[in-house]
């Protein structure tokens, strides 16, 4: 009961944060379809290790620890620099592939992200 | 030397949690334990991150000093909340006093000695930590939330343990 509330209200901050990004950048498709996801950084792990999305997707990444970490891709395709504790990150993908991820903070943080 | 220790450092921690195990440590003495186990590595830290030239080695600091400082707040904020006065316990004693030993020997230490000897101190340490967290503070803690906050940071030191080792690596690959 407690989780399925709190995941509501992550999704509804997680939309509200999406409508924020979308302001301004007539260059991304509307996409009525888009979906937001989102990957919970918690116990050093990103939770999904892997998730799949659709170009024009929004994904959101947020800090359950303690302390910050960064969503960093490999190739830094892209980079969230640090994500405070608590906080969160919104990353929209506009090409499709497979990035590889981690925290430059944590070195044993590995996630990746499929764009379809 | 060196070696020698780490080892007394660690035979002392194991020591002194197999004692706290033996009497259970309360919620008051685990915060207290909680607290100093955190302090000692950002005592570390800051000398490292001042002291090191390696990039490596100085980030690895930063992190420990950040990090750590992140779930002292958090402990700070919860015993506050629980109304908990931290009990200075045998357990922490040997915590501090092993810190303040580290922090003596790395003074006299400097260049790749000194990250060497920081790295591989950090090394033991998180794995000590890491045991009385499974073996005495997790089975011990009766509040909750204190249990869960125990729970939640255990995965931080297993991968600064990881860190730490990797780190060990290239810096015995480099000489």
């Amino acid at each position: 009961m407690a989780e399925v509330s709190r995941r509501g209200l992550l999704l509804a901050v997680a939309a509200g944060l999406a409508l924020l990004c979308n302001i301004g950048h007539s260059t991304v498709a509307k996409a009525p379809g888009a979906a937001t996801h989102t990957v919970v950084i918690e116990g050093m792990q990103f939770s999904p290790t892997t998730l799949t999305v659709k170009v024009g997707d929004k994904v959101t990444w947020l800090n359950r620890d303690l302390f910050p970490h960064t969503v960093t891709a490999d190739q830094h395709r892209f980079d969230s620099h640090a994500i405070a504790a608590g906080g969160s990150w919104t990353f929209t993908p506009k090409k499709a592939g497979v990035t590889s991820y981690g925290c430059t903070f944590h070195p044993t943080m590995r996630g990746t992200l499929r764009v379809q | 030397m060196k070696r020698m220790s780490i080892l007394l450092l660690a035979s002392l921690v194991t020591a002194a949690a197999a004692a706290a195990a033996a009497a259970g440590p309360n919620d008051a003495q685990i915060a207290a334990i909680v607290v100093t186990a955190n302090q000692v590595d950002i005592d570390a830290g800051k000398l490292a991150a001042s002291k090191s030239h390696n990039t490596e080695v100085k980030g690895f600091a930063e992190r420990m000093i950040t990090d750590h400082t992140g779930v002292n707040k958090s402990a700070a904020e919860l015993v506050t909340k629980l109304k908990v006065t931290p009990e200075d316990n045998a357990t922490a004693q040997s915590l501090k006093a092993g810190g303040e030993k580290n922090v003596e020997n790395l003074k006299g230490l400097k260049g790749a000695a000194f990250d060497k000897a920081y790295v591989a101190h950090e090394v033991a340490y998180h794995q000590q930590v890491l045991d009385a967290m499974d073996q005495v503070l997790i089975p011990s803690a009766q509040n909750a939330e204190l249990k869960a906050l125990l729970v939640k940071v255990r995965p931080a030191f297993e991968a600064h343990l990881a860190h730490a080792k990797k780190i060990e690596a290239s810096l015995a690959g480099k000489s």
